[in-house]
């Protein structure tokens, strides 16, 4: 644990950062493990690079390197985790003891992943810029089938809601799974991926709680109001339909997009949220430009198995990046074009309190009535608990309620100790879940 | 919002049953909900949808926040003490990733040796360690700090979270187990306030609390404490009475003790030979048997009467002897091993000795035999503790496999070596948790030696080589731990 100082890179990566990356519970735990110098054949760093390599079971130990510009990983061993708990255990040892690692020059293994890294996006850039004409007459014949198979689909749902509301929900909690299954099947089969994922999870809905009607009501009335808007995409404006096809399932050319000029700034990442449904995985990244003051949104999709794309920020880190915003009549969603590592710069931005960000979410719901959760930064909020219910309050005694399954209470309260803190939230209407807190002018990830 | 819950009990009911209609609509619905109403060729579910559509926009639109009401919430008293440092709270982190509770516990017992505390994020952490293990209680509440304990108000699971800086303040205002270590202390100190202590809070407490904190009484324990406990053998708690009884048997001199040792006595005799007879001298009235000792014997070998005095020898000091046959120790020690009739009685010598916690006669004994008394171990000076496990340790390696972990010191190097020379021979049995279990008590200095030591059995070399690889770990952690506050002390 001690080692020879010598500088480091640009890499600003805290523990809780780099554990924040780790796909699962088992690669942290493994990671670790493995983020201990015994475990290491050898270490290094670059300029552009960190890499390290890693005795196995087997005789030759693992080759793992991360692009540290880039922020991309790979490691020579067979798990299609990404990162692998290698990975996971390389950075998390730099993380934990910079000073053991040495710069030097790039072993072979790494400058020829570099240098490929390189060519190949030389390559996809030239791609882009030869890519073959699209054949128009052929695109809009695919796209006409697919809306025909879309809105027999809508229409078929439409009866479906119509048949509820007729009959009454009151027999909703008995039959209520296997119905909103069976229906997400059907809007899988009619190409409307977007509805059938609202359908499930008014599958999993709690019916044997209290609120379960409001849950509901709240997803069926979703479900109509898209149907009938896309069912009417004419009258709507183009980013609104943009958001309602989105809605529906129609999916956005990342490569498309990323032909378009994005918005430079060093975004701090104020949280992460994963959820998985039948092996896949969606990862929420939830960014603040801290010049741009504005919020976003980068959606990563993994199946399960299956080796990511790309390595995503850590949970709070910076990043000096591009992000193009996905078309949208209340922008939220973006990609990421390009990013490297930035110094962690934790200044807090924000609204004062919850009546600046009901008016910023009355804007947004006036320009897109179906929005989801949006992400707020609020300067003061205490914890408060009242009635065996917890609430934000803000500095005007305006509360907003906890959502009852926010799972990082203890650390919240732990920070808080009763005083307000500059906070980051997500949510929307009147509940509302921490993701981070500004605590002694650092950001803490909960 | 009435119209949204108006929504909802159409909803519920069914368009079928009840009909959709403005009453509950705010104002600036009315005229939109009208239109949809009228609408010619809508059908009654095509209307209620449009206006719950249109209501749940109005709701989602406005939504407001609730004026704040009275909240018991407090703010958390500042701290008194400092944070520790950055490298303690590194080290912390190894130490958790271990999940390794012997670790833990050096560390929390470190960092309240050095008046420090934890910075406010890790609190929940080390608050549910220690809800789920009890023996890291009391240190978590001195490394909590105030935060610690303000947290802890509001989850029950973490109650035992009290700050008490003093002594004083524990007994006055701790927990259970706070008090208890209160008590224990002063009692090393003070024995007679202490009992004042307990005697005046007594009314006031509960059976369990007070068969608990009545426990603290056997450190120190002397004749001036005896006829409280006597008195308490009244008490109406059946648990409150076995504590005062088992204590009272430690007390030489008590009215119980000598009734035990009067019957021994009247047993045990020399005859004008210097011959030690032994018969059996127990009054039929007597009440021992009301005391916890047993009449009938469950070995065929072993007559009643033999197993009664045998259960008396065990519980009466073993200085009685002395007096009784006129004697040195190490003479009635040899005595007790060279009669004949006394030599069934030597394992409850060796027990009074472990009962009374008489060291001196411990050491007397394991120098003058060669039979290995394990339970005499913990009475022994620590480097004679080391010399003992050594000399016995080939012939009863299983035997001290159970005791070495309860040592109170480091092992020397030479006694951890053995020891883990024998676990290499036994991986399966003693794995990668025995090393867990240990690790406090295992010397860093090992860690370059480990190399030397292998698995005699071919098929245990990989098995114990990933152990050792662990320990390795575990001694990295533990000097780390030492190391981190020993620089920012």
């Amino acid at each position: 644990m001690d080692g020879n100082n010598k500088t480091t890179t640009s890499l600003d990566l805290t523990e809780e950062q780099v554990l924040a990356m780790a796909p699962d519970e088992s690669s942290r735990k493994a990671g670790k493990e493995l983020a201990k110098p015994a475990k290491w054949v050898s270490t290094g760093f670059s300029e552009a690079a960190l890499w390290g390599e890693c005795q196995g079971s087997g005789s030759k130990p693992y080759q793992t390197q991360v692009d540290t510009g880039a922020m991309a990983f790979r490691c020579s061993c067979p798990s299609r985790k990404f990162p692998c708990k290698h990975g996971v255990g390389l950075l998390l040892y730099y993380a934990r003891e910079k000073a053991s690692f040495i710069q030097q020059e790039q072993p072979a293994w790494v400058t020829d992943w570099i240098s490929k890294r390189t060519e190949k996006a030389e390559k996809k850039a030239q791609q882009a810029t030869d890519a073959k004409p699209v054949d128009e007459a052929a695109q809009n014949k695919r796209q006409e089938a697919r809306h025909r198979k879309v809105s027999d689909g809508l229409d078929e749902l439409l009866r479906w809601i119509k048949d509820l509301v007729r009959n009454g929900l009151i027999g909703v909690p008995d039959k209520g799974a296997d119905m909103c299954e069976n229906m997400a099947r059907r809007m899988v089969d009619a190409q409307a991926s977007g509805l059938a994922a609202i359908l499930r999870e008014m599958a999993e809905i709690s019916y044997y709680s209290d609120g379960w009607q409001t849950i509901f009501m709240d997803q069926l009335l979703r479900l109509y109001l898209a149907a009938k808007a896309y069912l009417h995409q004419d009258r709507l404006e183009p980013a609104l339909q943009q958001d309602i096809r989105t809605l529906i399932g129609y999916s956005q050319s990342q490569e498309e997009l990323k032909t378009q000029n994005g918005i430079t700034d060093t975004w701090l990442v104020l949280g992460k949220q994963s959820t998985e449904d039948d092996r896949l995985i969606t990862e929420r990244y939830w960014l603040y430009g801290l010049t741009t003051r504005r919020p976003a949104l980068v959606l990563q999709f993994t199946i399960r198995h299956q080796p990511q794309v790309q390595l995503m920020p850590a949970p709070g880190s910076c990043i000096r990046a591009e992000l193009v915003y996905y078309p949208s009549a209340a922008p939220m969603r973006a990609l990421i074009k390009t990013q490297q590592a930035a110094p962690a710069d934790h200044q807090f931005h924000g609204y004062d309190g919850w009546a600046g960000v009901l008016t910023a979410q009355t804007q947004v719901s006036s320009q897109l009535p179906l929005y989801n959760d949006q992400v707020y930064t609020i300067a003061a909020l205490t914890p408060v608990q009242r009635d065996g219910q917890w609430w934000l309050r803000d500095e005007q005694q305006q509360e907003m309620q906890l959502r009852p399954d926010f799972r990082g209470l203890w650390k919240l309260l732990a920070l808080s100790g009763g005083e307000p803190l500059p906070m980051a939230v997500i949510g929307r209407e009147t509940h509302y879940e921490p993701i981070g807190v500004w605590y002694q002018q650092a950001y803490k990830v909960l | 919002m009435q119209s949204w819950n108006d929504i909802i009990n159409i909803a519920l009911l069914g368009t079928a049953k009840k009909q959709p209609d403005t009453g509950s609509l705010p104002g600036p619905l009315q005229a939109a909900a009208g239109t949809v109403l009228a609408a010619p060729e809508t059908d009654r579910e095509e209307q209620f949808l449009q206006l719950a559509a249109l209501v749940f926009n109005y709701r989602q639109s406005g939504a407001m926040a609730t004026a704040g009401g009275p909240s018991t919430m407090t703010v958390c008293p500042p701290e008194t003490k400092t944070y520790c440092s950055a490298t303690a709270i590194q080290a912390l982190h190894h130490t958790l990733d271990s999940e390794n509770i012997p670790l833990l516990t050096l560390w929390m017992e470190l960092c309240t040796r050095h008046q420090q505390i934890l910075p406010p994020e890790y609190l929940p952490r080390i608050l549910e360690n220690a809800s789920r293990h009890k023996s890291l209680r009391n240190l978590a509440a001195a490394c909590c700090g105030k935060r610690g304990e303000w947290l802890a108000q509001f989850n029950r699971e973490w109650n035992f979270s009290v700050v008490a800086d003093t002594t004083e303040e524990m007994w006055e205002n701790g927990t259970t187990a706070q008090r208890l270590d209160a008590l224990t202390r002063i009692r090393r100190e003070q024995p007679a306030d202490a009992r004042a202590l307990l005697q005046a809070t007594w009314p006031q407490e509960s059976a369990a609390v007070k068969a608990e904190l009545l426990g603290a009484l056997s450190t120190g324990i002397g004749m001036e404490d005896a006829p409280w406990l006597e008195a308490l053998l009244n008490e109406k708690s059946k648990q409150v009475k076995e504590v005062a009884l088992t204590l009272l048997k430690k007390i030489p001199g008590s009215s119980l003790h000598e009734q035990y040792r009067l019957i021994l006595e009247n047993s045990i005799r020399t005859d004008h030979k210097g011959k030690v007879t032994v018969t059996a001298a127990i009054p039929p009235d007597t009440e021992i048997f009301k005391t916890g000792i047993d009449k009938l014997s469950n070995n065929a070998r072993v007559s009643d009467d033999e197993y009664i005095l045998s259960q008396l020898v065990a519980l009466v000091h073993p200085r009685m002897w002395e007096e009784h046959f006129s004697a040195s120790f190490e003479e009635v020690a040899d005595l007790f091993h060279q009669q004949k009739t006394l030599k069934p009685f030597v394992p409850s010598l060796v027990q009074a000795i472990s009962w009374f916690a008489d060291e001196k006669r411990a050491l007397s004994l394991v120098q003058h035999s060669d039979t290995f008394h394990m339970t005499l171990l913990p009475l022994l000076p620590a480097d004679q503790q080391d010399t003992y496990i050594l000399q016995h340790f080939d012939a009863h390696s299983s035997l001290v496999m159970n005791y070495v972990g309860q040592l109170q010191q480091v092992w020397s190097e030479e006694l951890a070596m053995k020891i883990l020379r024998f676990c290499a021979k036994n991986p399966y049995t003693y794995s990668q948790r025995t090393m867990g279990d240990f690790i406090t008590l295992i010397p860093a200095s090992v860690k370059s030696a480990l190399d030397e030591i292998s698995a005699e059995n071919e098929n245990y070399q990989t098995y114990w080589k990933s152990i050792s690889m662990h320990l390795v770990g575990l001694l990295q952690i533990k000097t780390f731990i030492q190391q981190s506050f020993t620089k920012n002390s």
